[in-house]
């Protein structure tokens, strides 16, 4: 069994000289290859030696003791996340969800009120003690889906349909981060929630008419009230200008009346203060002087005397005078 | 010298594999009970690190020193309101005596059927002794509502509540685990629903009080037109009567005042009173008399009396 009396090339022949440096150096290798390992940027890496924890390093090339040291790689960097109520089924620009109905068991859950509510939420998370995260709880990641699922109906419980429907959405996303943390820390899970986010809130699909039909009945409502106010800031204001207008109207009216009379009362004054310096004259003149602005505006003045009997023809004459000028 | 050779080499794999069967380590998860031939020896071991044990005669027995699952059956219970409901539970718990455990229960299936039948008979009996509300609800928290919606919903009021239903079903449960090694740290409800025959029926319901509610905003809308209708008719009236009031005020005062500028002026004598009716009979002739008036006037008046004779 020599070596040399084989008929085997040069080169191997050669090679197989050096046979205890190549068992050496692949010792070697073997040896760099198993105390030589890489923490990439997201992750930290547990130590342990014979199974205790040691140390826990950070990312780049670590070295360990070969054989004896274990490496455990945790992404504590990495924001992961969990879905219910619905999966995503590939993200991108258009995302694409779909829901099962065993994801709508998740969601379909009793509020405080006893209606049903579908909520679904995104539960995202970071692992933030890696050696909590390993050795204190087994299976964590579908511990805090089970825990998710608890303090959701654990909150929702405590309300009412419309407040999980509308208004009690982000106080709803607040308490329940805060629930499955506290949650957590029980558990010493090593897990740190990042945020809750709460997506579709719904009425479940049978009853989701009725539930539209209270926003119409309450957008209707709203139409109403506007309608009749629109009606009152139509007329009210008009009225008060109408208002303002009589008002202004009556006191016109008014000016008008006293000043009238002040003149007209000043000027019988004057007048009288000089008609009782000599009363027949001024009577008499005035009287003639309207007589004479009337009688020519009059169409027939007939003159008549007690003692004659010539008002016939004179009227008869002035009656075909007036005719023939008609007549013209 | 061959044969002493081989001796030693054969000696040297009979030392590894005693010493491999000797030598074991114990990870920071596992705590790990030592057997003899099957019965347990010495203490449990939880610290984790490498450990030596009599090779082939003792046996290392592993169990996880995590805390663990375990997932109720959903299980369809009646409350005491007689309503029937699907409670969905959950628990962790942990082996907190190894040994214990070892010689109760052996191994982790077993245990958990023992679970099993433990906290899924105290769920029984916890959900039958109360009303469904006390298994949904936590607290008496007053429900806050938007102030455009009166909707109306209320909390009815709860004695015992989620928590303490599931803490008394904890306690319960870990008085009957401690002998057997394990303790549960948590349990709570996962899910609770109704079971489908009752699900429609509450599906009915709320549509029932939906609609009730969407009536009620109706009318609600209605009422408020009508009022602010009403309102409007009032002002309207109101600010209509109140113009005509003052104008007349205005008026009348004013007629007064002219009136007594005018008995002022007038009624100073009874010259002044004589003057006034002459003038204002003066000022009709003026006024009425035009084209179509035809007039007799005898000689005998003060206008045409000259006509006759001149004296």
């Amino acid at each position: 069994m020599d070596i040399k009396k084989l008929n085997l090339p040069s080169e191997v022949k050669k090679l197989l000289e050096y046979w205890r440096l190549i068992v050496t150096l692949l010792f070697l290798v073997i040896i760099m290859w198993s105390s030589i390992f890489q923490i990439s940027t997201e992750e930290v890496g547990v130590v342990t030696r014979f199974g205790k924890y040691v140390r826990q390093v950070e990312p780049g090339l670590n070295l360990k003791i070969p054989f004896a040291e274990d490496v455990y790689k945790v992404p504590v960097e990495r924001q992961q996340k969990q879905e219910f109520g619905f999966r995503t089924l590939r993200a991108g620009i258009n995302t694409q969800y779909r829901e099962s109905s065993s994801a709508k068991d998740e969601s379909l859950m009793l509020t405080g009120d006893l209606n049903l509510a579908e909520v679904q939420w995104v539960v995202q998370y970071r692992v933030d003690d890696a050696y909590n995260n390993l050795f204190k709880v087994r299976n964590p990641q579908n511990t805090l889906r089970t825990i998710s699922e608890a303090a959701m109906r654990q909150i929702v419980g405590d309300r009412t349909v419309n407040e999980v429907l509308t208004v009690g959405r982000t106080e709803i996303g607040s308490k329940l981060q805060e629930l499955i943390q506290q949650i957590c820390r029980e558990y010493s899970m090593g897990i740190k929630i990042e945020q809750v986010v709460l997506q579709d809130v719904n009425p479940p699909e049978p009853v989701k008419a009725a539930f539209n039909a209270v926003n119409e009945a309450q957008q209707e409502k709203e139409t109403l009230i506007n309608q009749a106010k629109s009606e009152y800031n139509k007329v009210i204001p008009k009225a008060r200008g109408q208002a303002e207008e009589t008002i202004q109207q009556a006191e016109g009216y008014a000016a008008e009346r006293v000043n009238n009379a002040d003149g007209e009362a000043a000027r019988f004054t004057a007048l009288y203060n000089e008609f009782v310096k000599a009363p027949e004259v001024t009577k008499r003149r005035i009287y003639l002087e309207t007589m004479s602005n009337v009688i020519p505006k009059i169409g027939n003045v007939i003159i008549t005397d007690d003692k004659g009997n010539n008002v016939l023809p004179l009227l008869q004459m002035q009656m075909n005078k007036k005719t023939g000028n008609d007549e013209n | 010298m061959k044969t002493k050779s081989i001796l030693i080499g054969v000696l040297v794999i009979i030392m590894l594999i005693g010493l491999n069967s000797s030598v074991f380590i114990v990870q920071e998860k596992d705590q790990v009970v030592i057997t003899q031939f099957g019965r347990p020896v010495g203490e449990a071991i939880i610290e984790p690190g490498m450990y030596f044990k009599l090779p082939l005669i003792q046996d290392a027995n592993y169990f996880e020193k995590r805390y663990m699952e375990w997932n109720g059956d959903p299980n369809q219970v009646p409350t005491k309101d007689k309503k029937f409901i699907f409670v969905d539970t959950y628990a962790r718990w942990q082996i907190t005596d190894p040994l214990q455990f070892f010689k109760r229960l052996t191994n982790e299936r077993n245990a958990l059927s023992r679970i099993d039948d433990i906290l899924d008979g105290d769920t029984r009996d916890f959900i039958a002794n109360n009303d469904i509300e006390e298994a949904v609800r936590t607290s008496n928290r007053v429900p806050e509502s938007s102030d455009t919606e009166i909707i109306g919903d209320s909390l009815a009021k709860i004695y015992v509540g989620r928590d303490s239903i599931q803490n008394m079903i904890l306690e319960s449960a870990n008085k009957q685990t401690t002998e057997l090694g394990i303790k549960i740290l948590d349990f709570r409800f996962k899910r609770i629903n109704y079971v489908q025959e009752v699900q429609n029926q509450v599906y009915e319901r709320m549509k029932s009080e939906r609609f009730r509610i969407a009536d009620k905003f109706r009318s609600e809308g209605q009422g408020e037109a009508s009022r602010i209708n009403g309102e409007k008719e009032r002002e309207l009236k109101n600010i209509q009567s109140i113009a005509f009031r003052d104008a007349e005020m205005i008026k009348g005062k004013a007629d007064a005042t002219a009136a007594s500028i005018y008995a002022k002026a007038y009624n100073k004598s009874s010259q002044s009173r004589n003057l006034y009716s002459f003038l204002k009979s003066m000022e009709t002739f003026e006024k009425t008399f035009d084209g179509k008036t035809s007039i007799f006037i005898s000689t005998d008046s003060e206008l045409y009396k000259y006509l006759k004779k001149m004296d």
